[in-house]
């Protein structure tokens, strides 16, 4: 199985050179800007899976996390402060907040995790939406100096460390640990393995990144809604790229938030606004038959194909 | 200070009512299924787009509308459950929960969705020439529509505790609520009961959509504010309570109302949240409710 | 009447049933003996279709089970009271009996079968608006299999009766059981007393482990370990 590992190695190593000559490769911001986007969701799909997947505690108030990253973020940055403390501090505050809410939320399992999730993520939208001004311009000093390109490779670094992360993540003793907690929480109990420990743990990475996320988010636009960044949309679709990808993997978040763009992009030119209710269905059709997403059909794919060309490979049992 | 004070309570009382009706679906069809089913608020608001072009379109009185919003989500209902619902109905209680959950949350992009393709993001009002008369008592109005509406939603109340109660179904449906597999064995085709609970769930979305509509406005994007409003009455009143859901709805409509007239129309919402996230992590089985499992 | 061949039962990838075969004739009281955890409640389970077997297969007059739902089963005449009984307690007692004969052709006959279930637990008609709940254990009990009575089952399952009774309500209770038995109905019972379940049965079963052991008449059974230890205690 080497020939895979580096197979592996050599197509990360060329998609990464991709995306560092893409500027110089074409003319039209707006594919930078696409790829951005792409760039940003991936991120944003990545820190919910390291909680929602490998964790399976699902958080439908992700956007809190990716709403205060972006609002301190923006506040401070534009009153002055420089733009990476700025970032770090509000990636900060959005850990603060998974702190003060962790013990508490995990009093919760299964769906009332997700609803208290919900509500909480929601007070969050209309308190920032009562409280801020509707929108804010960034001031004519930056404006005037705002460049895209820096801003392009920022997202390529922020992308490059949050997919990092969560691999090493998934390839330790930490990620073992909250895989078994998904699993089956009371048996990890019973094996020694602190549910709440790794909950937390897993909520404050999950926080960290959103926050990071939001704080490129904030960098990266004009003009700014302080309350669009805390808007239900960005859970939801964070959760459905997750899930079409493959909940749980490292690459699920990575393939559902390409797949999303681009579906989005196409369906945008010819179908306006239908792209929620095509997404919306797959990604129930993913919920009732393919768990695993795109990175299961891939498997089951490949494993088809296999099959008929290795006819002596044994056949891997498969327990629900 | 006191008049404008009993009159936003007032009409704090008048909306708890159809808020305890939009949480009775719910509570009925998580009761016997253990569905969470997040897209209610969708389905209320279908209720009540089917309301508004039925009235709009041929004129039919707005509470006349009623039966045409009920037998739309009925239907509704039935088509979504033999085709998501009722494949998880056998699955171990955690797997379904966490399914039927995502499901209906994919469910409610969808149909918010459709709703917006279908009908444009306006809001929508059913009106009609009896729409701002009021009765006033002791200085307080009491706005005739929302009176209506309220006694409209008192009647699902009782009706369905009525069924539950003295129906063969009804029990058969309560007995499933307590124990689906000791209902099992009494040959209740539990399959058939979580299809009922699930449309007559619906069908109560759908009332209460239509009073939404009547008394206020409805648009695609009402959906999440009435799930969470659900919820919130559906953990307020206890699970498994019928007149607690309607006590939660009142109370937090009375909530509301006296957090809008003390601090503000912005803190409306936040309150109602704010309880609801500190009665799950206190008291799960709501303030009402008798504790489960 | 209820014939289980080579079945087999499985909670996810744990196995507790190893090719379990058994017979019960018409009429006669068929006792399941066997220590904790031997898989008696489990067999119950894959008889009235709760648990499917990959193997094998349950017939009931010939019938096969194996792709029937719980309520089918119920249908075709067999009854359960499952282990502490599970009756419904936010019900009265009253509705508990109703919905035992929940099926169709007992839902017709239900006065008078209640009538006929009165006179074998008269206390149960003393406590008809009772809430299920506020019963003393021994009466939920009663009222358990007072509930599957009300089908007009023609094999009655019965997993651990005398649980958690006191020992004179214990007595009644197998008296009870014999004269439902004598009245017809037959019965396969699962019971931790196994002094008093060979007494009572006409044939019986002992289960360890998963696997049937033993079957016969009381003396006989008396070389397996289990029954034997129960004889000592």
């Amino acid at each position: 199985m080497d020939y895979r590992a580096v197979l592996r190695i050599v197509l990360i190593g060329a998609l990464l050179l991709g995306l560092i000559a893409l500027p110089s490769l074409v003319e039209k911001d707006s594919i930078i800007n696409l790829v951005v986007l792409i760039l940003l969701y991936v991120t944003l799909a990545s820190s919910w899976n390291i909680l929602g997947g490998y964790t399976g505690q699902t958080n439908l108030g992700h956007a809190a996390f990716f709403g205060l990253g972006s609002l301190v973020t923006r506040m401070l940055w534009t009153s002055g402060f420089p733009l990476f403390p700025s970032m770090l501090l509000g990636c900060a505050v959005a850990v603060a907040l998974a702190l003060i809410i962790g013990v508490p939320a995990f009093k919760l399992r299964g769906a009332y995790f997700a609803i208290g999730t919900l509500a909480l993520g929601q007070v969050l939208f209309v308190t920032v939406g009562n409280e801020f001004p509707l929108i804010s311009a960034l001031p004519a000093k930056a404006l005037a100096s705002y460049e895209l390109l820096p801003r392009y490779y920022f997202f390529v670094g922020m992308a490059v460390v949050t997919v990092a992360a969560s691999y090493l993540l998934a390839h330790s003793r930490l990620g073992l640990g909250m895989m078994a907690v998904r699993e089956q929480e009371d048996a990890a109990e019973s094996l020694g393995v602190s549910a709440l420990r790794h909950k937390l743990i897993a909520l404050v990475i999950s926080a960290f990144f959103a926050g990071l996320a939001g704080g490129g988010f904030a960098f990266y636009h004009v003009s700014y809604y302080p309350q669009f960044p805390f808007a239900p949309v960005w859970t939801f679709d964070a959760v459905m790229m997750t899930y079409i990808g493959g909940v749980g993997t490292i690459v699920g978040p990575v393939i559902g938030a390409l797949f999303y763009v681009v579906i989005k992009e196409y369906l945008a030119l010819n179908l306006v606004e239908l792209h929620l209710i095509v997404f919306g269905t797959l990604f129930i059709l993913v919920v009732l038959f393919l768990p695993g997403g795109l990175v299961e059909a891939w498997s089951k794919i490949r494993r088809q194909y296999l099959r008929r060309t290795t006819p002596k490979e044994v056949e891997p049992s498969t327990t629900d | 200070m006191l008049e404008p004070l009993a009159q936003s309570l007032v009409f704090g009382v008048l909306v708890g009512g159809i808020y305890g009706l939009a949480a009775l679906g719910l509570s009925l069809v998580f009761g016997v299924t253990k569905f969470l089913n997040v897209s209610h608020g969708e389905l209320l608001m279908f209720g009540g787009y089917a309301s508004f072009w039925v009235f709009v379109l041929w004129g039919v009185d707005p509470f006349l509308t009623i039966p045409f919003a009920v037998i739309f989500l009925a239907l509704i209902g039935l088509v979504l459950y033999k085709l998501l619902f009722a494949r998880m109905v056998k699955l171990p209680e955690e797997v379904k929960i966490r399914n039927t959950l995502l499901i209906g949350f994919g469910l409610s992009l969808i149909l918010q969705n459709i709703a917006l393709r279908l009908w444009t993001a306006d809001d929508r009002s059913i009106t009609t020439f009896y729409s701002g008369a009021a009765i006033t008592f002791l200085g307080v109005r009491f706005p005739v529509v929302r009176l209506i509406s309220l006694g409209i939603a008192l009647v699902c109340f009782l009706a369905l505790h009525q069924f539950l109660h003295r129906t063969f179904t009804g029990k058969a449906i309560r007995a499933t609520v307590e124990d689906w597999e000791a209902a099992a064995m009494m040959g209740i085709d539990t399959q058939r009961v979580s299809q009922l609970a699930f449309i007559i769930g619906a069908s109560l979305a759908g009332i209460a959509g239509t009073l939404v509509a009547i008394g206020y406005s409805i648009d695609p994007s009402m959906g999440l504010e009435w799930t969470l409003v659900a919820l919130i009455t559906m953990v307020l009143g206890g699970l498994g309570s019928i007149m607690g859901t309607l006590v939660g709805g009142l109370l937090l409509g009375v909530t509301q109302a006296a957090t809008s007239f003390f601090l503000g129309g912005t803190y409306r919402e936040i309150v109602g949240l704010l309880i609801f996230l500190l009665v799950l992590v206190l008291r799960p089985q709501g303030l009402l409710g008798t504790k489960r499992e | 009447m209820l014939e289980i061949t080579n079945i087999s039962a499985y909670y996810g990838d744990l196995q507790a049933l190893w090719d379990i075969s058994l017979i019960v004739n018409e009429g006669e009281l068929v006792a399941l003996v066997g220590p904790n955890g031997a898989g008696k409640t489990t067999s119950l389970r894959v008889i009235t279709g709760l648990l499917r077997s990959p193997t094998g297969s349950v017939r009931f007059v010939g019938t096969d089970l194996g792709r029937l739902t719980t309520h089918r089963i119920v249908e075709l005449g067999i009854s359960q009271v499952p282990e502490g009984g599970r009756v419904f307690a936010e019900m009265s007692v009253l509705e508990n009996l109703e919905l035992g004969a929940f099926v169709s052709d007992a839902r017709k006959q239900r006065q008078e079968t209640m009538a006929w279930v009165f006179k074998i637990f008269p206390r149960l008609e003393e406590r008809i608006t009772q809430r299920a709940g506020t019963l003393s254990g021994g009466e939920r009990q009663m009222l358990a299999i007072a509930r599957a009575l009300m089908s007009k089952p023609r094999l009655l399952l019965l997993d651990e009766p005398s649980f958690g009774l006191a020992p004179i309500l214990v007595e009644q209770m197998f008296e009870m059981i014999t004269g439902i038995n004598r009245q017809g109905v037959t019965v396969l019972l699962i019971e931790q007393n196994v002094r008093a379940a060979l007494e009572l049965a006409h044939r019986a079963y002992v289960l360890e482990n998963g696997r049937i052991v033993g079957q016969g008449h009381g003396e006989e059974l008396l070389s397996f370990e289990s029954v034997k230890s129960a004889y000592l205690a």
